[in-house]
């Protein structure tokens, strides 16, 4: 199987500090990746040069192609949402349409009036006329309607309602994803995503602090919930990971035999956010 | 050849204001002074007297007499609208590569599969030709809309207008030489526009002052280094800026020559040149080693303008 993106020891300097510390990346195509990590960890600086908008060290192909070289050949088969307030605020949307129609070669006028015909915007409207949402909705609209190979979103539902940003990721799920596409995501909101996403990429002071699928995930992850007396004997089999609620101690393990845990307490398969707290907290000490 | 053209219908797009309510306004202007001045004229002479003796007085001048100066005439007030398709242009240019980088939008404009390249294309091309051809064309407008009223106006003195001077005065070769002048000027300019682009792909903000700072600064350092040297004012920066403008084949200044102005390219300062308005001449700007000297300097800036464009996100 060829790699959608694929980076050996990819580096980025920016004076004197770090941002991207030697990363390898392996995603394969029909993937919903999740990149996530804290501020500052590289996440949009790995994005960045994923999408040709900043130079690196290393190497790094999308779908066969050197972004720094072939930004505007590699937009062809990838979109992006930077957030949404990118768009221009001077433009009306039929401009919008218009401009992206004329130079995207995959782009469908059909597919994005229909999404547009769900929404409030008009072809009259002036971006700046619009509220984020609607910005966001036509945005969306215009990338869902390209036929690309990669859509790249960095923190997509920054700043909008959760109303809208349930909508989002159910239509990005239902009416776009299929197993030729491959989408990647950055988010601070990682409750929203953890049930869309098929891998999951930890970044930490722009390094790969974990790379694994879901499944993986489900497989190697516990999360035990013990009473007191029981935390001692707990800590002995080596949590990742352990606080404390409602008088409850809570472990995370990694690769611990699920047999042995139950006897201690409740076990589950922690939530994205709780194995990234631990995963940060772990690589830190 | 479909994206530049998308690409460029993007600029009109966002510039529409500059590029054409400015000139529209401005004829606007023209047209409303002709009609001021004929109400001031019937206000005071209600007879229209004085009126109608100029005009018999032009009727007994030779076709050649009226042809001549009805070509000057139609050239002359080109002046008005060729200064501020100047102020237009730079003003575009300076914000074209720094405007998208301030409001984020270049991660929408860079998101397309359009190279760096085309973008920086469609820029130069609405600043060299998409600009200049829409205030040609409202200009000849003006010019139809004036001429019919001045028509009516000879006719209510009981005058012929096409004896006069329609069929006398033949527009096309004065709006052609003045079209020729207008892309003429944008080459010869192209090192100014290199190197606004090149400003506004960089500067962090105020272009303004990025792209009129540099050049200031550096040609005070070289005056006062002269002046130190020599104790004279030498030439400087601001010499070459100045001679450019001047040597540039631009209808923008009436000379003198003899007892009556007559209308010139550039400003006829020094005689190293024919400043007299003709196609000829033009061209002969266009294949100089002065035009040769500023398009090498266009190569570099653009050069670097497309490199930093290259690089530019959000930040």
């Amino acid at each position: 199987m060829t790699s959608i993106i694929s980076a050996r020891g990819l580096t980025k300097r920016y004076g004197r500090t770090l941002a991207v510390d030697h990363i390898d990346l392996e995603i394969p195509p029909g993937r919903i990746v999740g990149l996530i990590g804290p501020n500052g960890a590289g996440k949009t600086t790995v994005l960045k040069a994923i999408l040709g908008l900043a130079t690196f060290d290393g190497e790094l192909s999308v779908m066969g192609k050197n972004p720094a070289r072939a930004r505007a050949a590699l937009m062809e088969d990838v979109c992006f949402i930077a957030d949404v307030a990118v768009l221009p605020r001077w433009i009306r949307v039929w401009q919008l349409i218009e401009v992206t129609e004329r130079i995207h070669k995959g782009f469908s006028r059909e597919t994005c009036m229909e999404y547009l015909a769900q929404t409030k915007v008009t072809m009259d409207h002036k971006v700046k006329q619009l509220s984020k949402g609607m910005v966001a909705q036509l945005h969306l609209a215009l990338v869902m309607a390209i036929d690309a190979r990669l859509l790249v979103l960095d923190e997509p539902t920054l700043g909008l309602d959760i109303l809208y940003r349930k909508q989002f990721y159910s239509s990005l799920l239902n009416d776009y994803f299929d197993e030729e596409r491959t989408i990647l995501i950055t988010t601070h909101q990682v409750e929203e995503v953890e049930h869309i996403l098929t891998d999951l990429i930890f970044i930490q002071d722009g390094k790969i602090a974990l790379d694994t699928s879901m499944e993986e995930v489900e497989r190697r992850y516990t999360e035990l919930m013990v009473r007191p007396e029981n935390a001692g004997r707990a800590r002995e089999l080596k949590p990742l990971y352990e606080r404390e609620l409602f008088g409850r101690h809570i472990f995370l393990y990694d690769n611990v035999d699920r047999k042995q845990l139950t006897e201690l307490g409740e076990i589950h398969t922690p939530s994205v956010a709780d194995l990234f707290v631990a995963t940060m907290k772990g690589g830190k000490s | 050849m479909n994206r530049l053209f998308a690409l460029v219908r993007r600029e009109y797009w966002e510039n529409k204001g500059a590029f054409r309510t400015t000139p529209l306004v401005i004829g606007g202007i023209y047209i409303a002074f002709l009609l001021m001045s004929i109400f001031t004229t019937a206000h005071f002479d209600n007879e229209m007297y004085t009126f109608r003796e100029a005009v018999r007085l032009l009727a007994g001048q030779t076709p050649e007499f009226r042809a001549a100066h009805g070509n000057e005439l139609i050239l002359g007030s080109s002046v008005f609208f060729s200064l501020v398709l100047a102020f237009v242009v730079f003003f575009y240019l300076l914000g074209a590569l720094y405007d998208d980088r301030k409001d984020r939008s270049i991660l929408f404009w860079k998101s397309l599969p359009a190279s760096d390249t085309l973008t920086i294309g469609s820029k130069l091309f609405s600043a060299m030709v998409l600009a200049p051809l829409i205030f040609w064309a409202v200009f000849i407008l003006t010019q139809i809309v004036m001429a019919a009223i001045a028509s009516l106006m000879v006719i209510s003195v009981g005058e012929n207008p096409w004896t006069l001077f329609l069929s006398v005065v033949n527009p096309l070769s004065a709006w052609g030489i003045l079209l020729v002048s207008y892309l003429a000027t944008s080459i010869w300019f192209l090192p100014l526009y290199a190197w606004l682009l090149l400003v506004s792909s960089f500067a962090p903000r105020i272009p303004l002052l990025f792209a009129v700072l540099p050049p200031v600064v550096f040609a005070i350092l070289q005056i006062w280094i002269a002046f130190l040297k020599t104790f004279t004012f030498n030439d400087s920066l601001f010499g070459l800026i100045g001679e450019w403008v001047a040597n540039s084949p631009a209808i923008i200044s009436v000379g003198a020559d003899g007892s009556k102005g007559v209308l010139s390219l550039g400003i006829p300062l020094t005689s190293d040149f024919d400043h007299s308005v003709s196609l000829a001449n033009i061209l002969d700007r266009l294949f100089s080693t002065q035009m040769l000297a500023g398009l090498v300097v266009s190569a570099v800036f653009l050069a670097l303008a497309l490199w930093l464009r290259h690089r530019a996100t959000d930040n």
